[in-house]
């Protein structure tokens, strides 16, 4: 089957400079590839994994959800309770995500029903989470949590390999059904034009409200499989991770006007996001620059993309003119 | 778009004043004022009202500028941190060049001007989505500022004439920052709604393309806001400067939010095409009236967040539901889908009013409390600390309400007022923020209680207005970490930076034996607290043991889960790590976690951080000890120091202060010495229920 590349591009550019870091820390830092290493990098990744996947959906749909760091923080606490309370650690998972869809589900409406713009309702959204959660804990962690909760009572390593497996399964289902599923086609067309599909037949408020849900059901479950590597739960968890899922999305190639993105992308975009922290420790590099480069990171994803669209019309100019 | 008036016929005066839903804005306004009037305590004078301004001005210069960005359906998210790095680059050339400080502020404008250039190069000429671009700066331009500075210099002292600006009074009263609000209000006011130009960015905003067949010069028009901003960023900075007296790679975090609230509140569209340079003044005062409102009152901070968020979806619904009721009248321009408003639709916008009404209703039930609080002393006369018959008020701040570490001081602190009939006022940032520390301490003298005991995060910044309020005769003291010494009557010392790196580097080298290789992992990497303990840990390990070496500091930014993940990195990195220091309260049990996982038993941690987060893992032999004070002590005996203190009990020269259930404790000088760090480990921690 010939692949067409160019439809790639995004993603291709975004592997390459994967590529490329991985081997500057190939020759600079062997050290990396360690097992040990690989697995945690890929443990510490998986909730922001998780909340991009949501994120791309969202994204794809024209739409912006920066609420989800609130929403991160209120599963965490709520799955520490709901497991101090003796729930079973598999019940404790399906509530969560719930919960976290409930939470989504707010968003949804506000959006798809009253019309109001995402980037403002989940704004909205954010600070009054926050600070009610604040209000509530005041900033005390849910301690003493039952023996089954950490690693699902399974023990350290067979618990590891379930979140990833966990994580991957989620990854791959929504990967799948973006491409196959007539919902998931929905969700482009929505996010590329939404009068057009709803035109076509497509409800674009069930669309818009559909993701949002999601975007809370994965973020439930992203909360609730990070709080279970712990022993005890932060009430504080996952300020700023909002910024980190979109950061990801985008350099995975996912355009913010919608319509237009795949989820390996965004795979890429949270490895390469997500090693670039430890890479720098590795290569001996102070860590104050780490902010800057991801700052850089951003930038030149989205130059890149232009200097290619560019590059893109030009050709196809010289190819339409009268020989 | 707005509702614009024809050629021929002027609009009603409502529509040219309030074209979106300023009026309702008004209307909140003045109910703010009204109940905040009635709760608040001193809310109602001029230097509160001047208080406010003062308070609103960095803010609003960002809120402003960001009005016409969101007007052409842009946003700016890297003001925030474009704020932080006009700050240390200010610092850095007034005080590393030795250049004048004017001189400085001009370079530092010239720098906003190109940071806006940034933005203004990729979205203006490059058409990139704005959302990203200023997304990207965001992390670029604090991530610069963290690096020039290593995250660890803070540039203080600057002359008084510059100080002046932030701290001073014109004619007694009038905040000299008050002026730049003023102008900016004005220049953006005809910038906006009576030049061309401002016609034109409504227009872009309105439709980009159809202004561009219009024949405006779009891209031109779009550079010119993006510039703006990042030069109004860069002033907020200079003020925010002159504000704190001092200048750190942190400054401004999180103001964009703010901003684009304030902005968003005021009634402009997200989408672009309609807005107002007065809206977005109501919007901000909105919000900042009440943040100082809830204070006065003294209902709990969250409110204010919580408030801002019901009412940016509550004004927005009732902005949709205004125009559609507006848009029937003129039946031409409506399509028939967006005519009924669906049962559903009116559903959520009850519940989304219920939700509103819930809180303000419980918000107001805490201010009667509060109030009733407040009168209760009379008809209590067991109250044993009385000033000539009133209850004596407490005010007392930690650095970060959030923090484990103040969770459990608060505990102390509640007790012993409980005991000594005081009311006692907690309040504070909920994260590191030295300018929110300096506003809750301005609320307090409006406000007017009889002792203010604080934990510093910026010396310099603070010191000034807790001179103001001992010149308006409140006692001052400081605890945890210390103001200046004429800004302060007594500072609570628990231990100084110096004993804490001290017991810290001596604990280790007895854990290794005064041999081998260990790493720090920190709070963030700007924290003046850390940083300085890191000073004095270096120090010591210069003067005592050459056979130790510090490998590596990582950050961890107050987050447990961050410790985690850097604290397995170094592991792996540094091999030879034998052992893990945290010092902030959160990067303890992470790091012990990433031990415990990566089942490295050779490994010790050890640090500072609160007993209850790490008894864990001390019992399962991973931290061997972690170095405090007795937090609950700490807090107990700022509370009867205050007491002591406001009754004349305790004055400069004392040599001892009988403690309660402390006992006789050592005065030295103005500080009142809690002890010696305590150490905790396996054989004592038990005993300690905090």
């Amino acid at each position: 089957m010939a692949v067409n590349l160019t439809r790639y591009q995004r993603e291709l550019s975004a592997a390459l400079a994967y590529l490329a870091l991985l081997m500057l820390v190939a020759v600079a830092a062997p050290a990396f590839y360690s097992f040990a290493n690989l697995r945690d990098l890929l443990l510490s990744n998986v909730p922001v994994l998780i909340v991009a996947v949501g994120m791309t959906l969202v994204i794809l749909a024209g739409q912006i959800d920066i609420s989800l760091g609130s929403q991160f923080a209120i599963c965490s606490v709520a799955a520490g309770l709901l497991a101090k309370i003796g729930l079973p650690i598999v019940l404790v998972l399906l509530v969560v995500a719930l919960l976290g869809a409930a939470l989504g589900s707010l968003n949804g409406m506000l959006v798809a029903r009253l019309q109001i713009p995402a980037i403002v309702v989940t704004l909205a959204v954010m600070v009054t989470l926050r600070d009610g959660l604040r209000w509530l804990t005041e900033g005390r962690w849910v301690q003493n949590l039952p023996r089954g909760f950490q690693w699902f009572g399974l023990g350290q390593n067979a618990g590891q390999v379930l979140i990833i497996l966990l994580a991957f399964s989620v990854f791959a289902l929504f990967a799948w059904g973006l491409q196959n599923l007539a919902a998931g086609r929905a969700i482009y067309a929505v996010g590329a034009d939404a009068e057009a599909a709803r035109l076509a037949g497509i409800s674009p408020s069930l669309i818009i409200g559909g993701v949002f849900i999601m975007m809370g059901a994965l973020t439930g479950l992203a909360a609730a499989l990070n709080s279970i590597r712990f022993s005890d739960i932060q009430a504080n968890a996952g300020a700023g991770l909002e910024l980190k899922a979109i950061a990801a999305v985008v350099v995975g190639g996912t355009a913010i006007n919608g319509g237009r993105g795949t989820l390996l992308g965004t795979l890429i975009g949270v490895a390469l996001l997500g090693t670039i922290g430890t890479a720098l420790t590795f290569l001996g590099v102070n860590p104050f620059w780490e902010k800057a480069l991801q700052g850089a990171i951003i930038l030149a994803a989205i130059a890149s993309d232009v200097l290619f669209t560019r590059a893109k019309q030009r050709r196809a100019l010289i190819q339409t003119q009268p020989a | 778009m707005t509702p614009t008036p024809s050629l021929a016929l002027r609009a009603p005066l409502k529509q040219r004043i309030f074209p979106n839903h300023e009026w309702a804005l008004l209307l909140l306004l003045l109910a703010e004022v009204v109940i905040f009037g009635v709760t608040g305590s001193n809310f109602l004078t001029r230097t509160n009202g001047f208080e406010i301004i003062r308070l609103s001005v960095e803010i609003g210069l960002l809120a402003l500028a960001l009005t016409p960005v969101i007007i052409t359906g842009g946003i700016d998210l890297s003001v925030g941190s474009m704020m932080g790095l006009s700050a240390i680059v200010c610092g850095g050339l007034w005080r590393d060049l030795g250049l004048p400080i004017w001189l400085s502020v001009l370079i530092t404008l010239l720098l906003g001007l190109c940071g806006g250039g940034l933005n203004a190069l990729l979205i203006a000429r490059f058409n990139l989505p704005p959302l990203i671009v200023t997304l990207g700066t965001f992390s670029l331009f604090r991530g610069l500022a963290e690096g020039i500075t290593g995250a660890v210099d803070n540039y203080s002292g600057f002359p008084a004439s510059f100080l002046f600006l932030g701290q001073g009074y014109w004619f007694g009263f009038l905040p000299p920052q008050t002026l730049f609000l003023v102008a900016a209000a004005a220049i953006y006011f005809f910038l906006l709604h009576r030049s061309p130009i401002g016609r034109s960015l409504f227009a872009i905003g309105f439709t980009a393309e159809g202004a561009r067949y219009a024949g405006l010069p779009v891209a031109r028009r779009l550079a010119l806001v993006y510039l703006l901003s990042g030069c109004a960023a860069s002033l907020a900075a200079v003020i925010y400067i002159a504000h704190l007296g001092q200048a750190k790679a942190d400054a401004g975090t999180g103001y964009e939010l703010m901003a684009i609230t304030a902005v968003v509140l005021g009634g402009t569209s997200i989408f672009g095409g309609r807005g107002t340079v007065w809206g977005t003044l109501l919007g901000l005062f909105a919000i900042v009236v009440l943040q100082n409102g809830l204070r006065l009152a003294s209902a709990p901070a969250e409110l204010a967040g919580i408030l801002t968020g019901v009412l940016l979806v509550a004004t927005i619904c009732l902005d949709r539901f205004t125009s559609r009721a507006a848009r029937r009248v003129a039946p031409a321009t409506i399509s028939t889908e967006e005519l009924d408003v669906k049962n559903s639709q009116v559903a959520v916008l009850s519940v989304v009013i219920l939700a509103a009404a819930a809180i303000v209703a419980g918000s107001n039930w805490l201010l009667v409390r509060t109030i009733k609080q407040e009168l209760a002393p009379a008809a209590n006369p067991a109250a044993t600390a009385t000033t000539g018959g009133k209850r004596i008020t407490v005010a007392m701040m930690p650095k970060a309400k959030g923090d484990p570490y103040f969770v459990s001081c608060r505990k102390g602190a509640e007790e012993a007022a409980q005991q000594l009939g005081i009311e006692l006022l907690w309040d504070g940032p909920t994260d590191l923020d030295p300018a929110k520390q300096n506003e809750v301490v301005e609320g307090w003298i409006t406000r007017g209680v009889d002792v203010i005991a604080v934990s510093v995060e910026n010396q310099a910044g603070i010191s000034s207005v807790l001179r103001k309020a001992r010149q308006r005769g409140i006692k001052v003291l400081t605890w945890d970490a210390d103001a200046e010494k004429d800004a302060r009557d007594f500072f609570i010392n628990q231990a100084t930076p110096q004993g804490i790196g001290q017991t810290l580097t001596d604990e280790a080298a007895r854990l290794l034996n005064g041999q081998g290789e260990f790493a720090i992992i920190t709070a963030s990497l700007s924290a003046a607290n850390q940083n300085e303990w890191i000073k004095h840990i270096k120090a010591r390990l210069a003067e005592k043991y050459p056979g130790l070496k510090l490998v590596a500091i990582q950050p961890s930014d107050g987050d447990r889960d961050r410790a985690f993940a850097e604290t397995q990195t170094v592991l792996k990195v540094y091999p030879n790590v034998k052992l893990i220091m945290g010092i902030a309260a959160p990067a303890v049990p992470g790091a012990a976690e990433a031990v415990k996982q990566a089942g490295r038993q050779d490994v010790k941690v050890i640090g500072l951080s609160v007993p209850s987060l790490c008894k864990s893992y001390v019992h399962d032999g991973i931290i061997e000890s972690v170095v405090l004070w007795n937090t609950l002590d700490l807090g107990y005996l700022t509370v009867l120091a205050a007491n002591e203190v406001k009754a004349g009990k305790l004055n400069p020269g004392d040599r001892e202060l009988k403690a309660g259930k402390l006992g006789a404790l050592e005065v030295r000088e103005t500080d009142v010495l809690l002890g010696k760090p305590f150490i905790f480990n396996k054989a004592n921690i038990d005993q300690f229920d905090f």
